[in-house]
């Protein structure tokens, strides 16, 4: 059986980078369908352990809070599909905690108002691998999204992480924003960052960041000098990178599950 | 009623003006065997480049059309003419210049910037260099500075060119690249000594006037350790009906510590494919600079390249895309840090109006062994219209985390605030939107040498028809 290409970027680049290249073998893939009726709020915490695909729809005012856990597990293929009305707001927390996984992300902002927001993190180690390719379509006016993704790779790990802003033309007033923040800890990780802005509307605001690298050398130093370990200092950057995400979370079981997949114990020290 | 404010073309009579050519000048239109035989045997090729020529053909052929970027179904190859034979032999003396060439250059300004402030020019029309001159002081100190087929024929030089023709920029590199290898006609080859440093600049400046041709120039600098240049380079063509296609090749050697500058003013006209192919090979505390406006073409695919080969190495690319009517200019920069502590900085800025489009495309890698390195991009584009485009697809590759990158993008339109404060203080609408326009393109204009920074003046001159109503 063929291998099923994934994670295709919208727009074409030099084929060299190999910013397509991730393929997998699917065979089996759970559907799953999300509506929020008008103006009803909802929160939906998933595990992600089999390759899925989620459709949500949210209705006109209508509000929806969604935690995507990918634990240490197998091959996870995920596909996320969402479709916003007017005033429709999708809150998005995704954490990566190692594995090998895939997730696309396609989010439709079609109604006027409709608001998108991520909030990723990742702690990847050892072998571990990741494809992230977001894709948030504007074209309701004066609709918004809101990107933010922070983590650390370690050891081998390797990432790459494909975020797309595209004004679609009709999309008056809209503005997107995506940040993208990477520690690097180990001279075998390989990081890729892809932040596409694409835009066929005048009256628009995008504005994209990344930051990749090393921990700087001044905030250690600053840690070292109160008494904390270097070892430790690294540590606790790195964590504080993922409690971003965390700390959003308002679910004290989740952030439990979080804390144990991570050998964090119980809370955060 | 208020009118919108209108950012006008470059008034493109300077450049749209041309001379028939004679028919049997032109080789047959079209790639082939025979006719990569004819151009070697119009130009008395060595042996080994006539057989790199039709290695690169084979290349060609089996090389898939590039389709990362914009549309370039509207060129037809086996249209287009490779070659055109010169009227005239390459000449030092500008009095020797056939009479409507010269004319062609002196409406363009060439001899006269020369006069002013050039070291030395040379002036490719259609597909050979029919001037190259560097003033007396300058060819003392060493320097060399001559069209790239007398340096290969020339014993001094025919070596260094076989050893560096075409080694950064391989046929293999893509199908223009092949195609350039083939065809390959006219272009400068510059050797800055060590330590020697040309305090004013170079420039090349190729015109294509024969419609439906194209032209493969190709440059070649070397610059030994220690030295500096700053080399310009301009590019226009009258307007035909017929697609023209420019694919030319740069390949520049910087030697350690030495540092070259690199201009470029594009202003093709608009039914030209420009696709272009620069490289850079920077050694041991090297620089190069880039600075590039492309303003012109139908389409053009142009990302100059910088490979940071030794320790401390450094790069710098600063450009701006203007994209009118009927353009898709896919612009940008390719970084690659291949040493320990090198540096990068990009800096772009892409307008878009009525119906253009500009893509700002870049790529930058770290490899494993660039530890220490640092990479900063910076991008912004600016919508003057709605029926406009403007699209930002970098890539950055790390490979070792003992690296620091940084990337910014922005894109937006003149904001009604900014216009709001700037009214408050008694500045009408029509001048605050110019004056905006302006500072947005201030940063990589001041970059320019100083009659290009008039001229992109020009080309962002506005016209007043606003009113507030």
């Amino acid at each position: 059986m063929p291998k099923t290409k994934l994670n295709i970027l919208p727009v074409r680049t030099f084929e060299r980078l190999g910013v397509n290249d991730t393929e997998r073998d699917i065979r089996r893939m759970e559907t799953e369908n999300i509506i929020v009726p008008d103006s009803e709020n909802q929160v939906i915490v998933q595990y992600k352990e089999t390759d899925t695909e989620t459709n949500i729809v949210l209705e006109q005012n209508a509000g929806l809070k969604l935690i995507q856990i990918f634990d240490r597990k197998t091959q996870t293929v995920s596909k996320l599909k969402a479709n916003l009305a007017e005033n429709a707001k999708l809150n998005l927390f995704q954490l990566y905690l190692g594995s090998d996984t895939v997730s696309e992300i396609i989010t439709e902002l079609n109604g006027e108002n409709a608001f998108f927001s991520a909030e990723i993190g990742y702690d990847l180690k050892e072998d571990d691998q990741l494809d992230i390719n977001l894709i948030a379509n504007h074209h309701g006016r004066k609709s918004v999204s809101d990107i933010s993704v922070s983590g650390v790779l370690r050891e081998n790990a390797r990432k790459i992480f494909k975020g797309t802003i595209d004004f679609k033309h009709g999309s008056v007033g809209a503005a997107g924003n995506e940040k993208e923040d990477v520690i690097l800890l180990s001279k075998n990780v390989r990081n890729k960052t892809v932040p596409i802005i694409l835009c066929a509307e005048e009256d628009v605001i995008g504005n994209h960041g990344a930051t990749i690298g090393r921990i700087d050398e001044r905030h250690i130093f600053y840690m070292k000098s109160r008494g904390i370990p270097e070892k430790k200092a690294y540590e606790l950057i790195a964590k504080s990178k993922l409690m971003k995400v965390i700390e959003q979370i308002d679910n004290e079981q989740v952030k439990k599950h979080i804390y144990g997949s991570l050998m964090w114990g119980d809370y955060l020290e | 009623m208020s009118r919108k404010t209108q950012v006008s073309d470059i008034d493109r009579s300077l450049y749209d003006f041309r001379y028939e050519e004679d028919a049997n000048d032109f080789l047959e239109s079209g790639i082939s065997p025979e006719i990569i035989r004819e151009i070697s045997d119009e130009k008395g090729d060595p042996d080994w480049m006539r057989a790199f020529r039709l290695k690169s053909l084979e290349i060609y052929h089996r090389t898939p059309m590039v389709h990362w970027g914009a549309s370039i179904d509207g060129l037809n190859l086996d249209n287009i003419v490779t070659y055109i034979r010169p009227k005239s032999r390459m000449n030092t003396n500008w009095d020797s210049v056939p009479e409507e060439i010269k004319s062609t250059f002196e409406k363009l300004g060439i001899p006269q910037a020369e006069r002013e402030s050039l070291a030395g020019v040379g002036a490719q029309y259609d597909s050979e260099l029919v001037y190259h001159n560097v003033r007396a002081e300058v060819a003392q100190s060493g320097v060399i500075y001559t069209d790239l087929e007398s340096a290969m024929h020339d014993e001094r030089y025919a070596e260094i060119i076989r050893s560096h023709f075409m080694k950064l920029v391989p046929p293999e590199d893509h199908k223009f690249a092949a195609l350039h290898g083939a065809v390959w006609s006219g272009g400068s080859f510059v050797y800055v000594p060590k330590n020697v440093h040309l305090e004013i600049p170079l420039q090349s400046y190729f015109r294509l006037n024969a419609k439906g041709a194209g032209q493969f120039e190709h440059t070649l600098i070397i610059l030994e350790e220690g030295a500096y240049l700053h080399f310009i380079e301009g590019c226009s063509a009258p307007k035909y009906y017929e697609a023209g296609l420019h694919a030319g090749c740069v390949e520049l050697y910087v030697g350690k510590n030495a540092t070259l500058r690199y201009s470029t003013i594009e202003n093709w006209s608009k039914n030209m494919y420009n696709l272009n192919t620069k490289r850079a090979l920077v050694d041991e505390g090297g620089k190069i600079e880039w600075v590039s406006g492309s303003f012109g073409s139908h389409v053009s695919y142009l990302y100059p390249m910088s490979i940071l080969n030794g320790r401390g190495a450094s790069a710098e690319f600063t450009g701006i895309t203007f994209a009118g009517e009927g353009q898709d200019l896919d612009t940008g920069a390719k970084i690659v840090h291949n040493a320990p502590d090198t540096s990068s900085y990009i800096n772009t800025k892409s307008i878009s109006k009525s119906g253009g489009k500009s893509t700002f495309r870049s790529a930058v890698t770290v490899n494993e062994n660039a530890v220490g390195s640092k990479s900063s991009v910076n991008c912004e584009s600016l919508m003057l219209d709605r029926i406009s485009r403007s699209d930002t697809v970098p890539v950055i590759d790390a490979k070792t985390d003992q690296c620091d990158i940084g990337h910014e993008a922005k894109i937006g339109r003149i904001s009604n605030e900014a216009i709001f404060y700037l009214m408050a203080r008694g500045i009408c609408e029509e001048e605050a939107r110019a004056m905006i326009v302006r500072g947005f393109a201030d940063n990589v204009s001041k970059e320019l040498p100083l009659e290009y920074a008039v001229e992109m003046n020009n080309l962002i001159g506005l016209e007043m028809h606003g009113s507030v109503g």
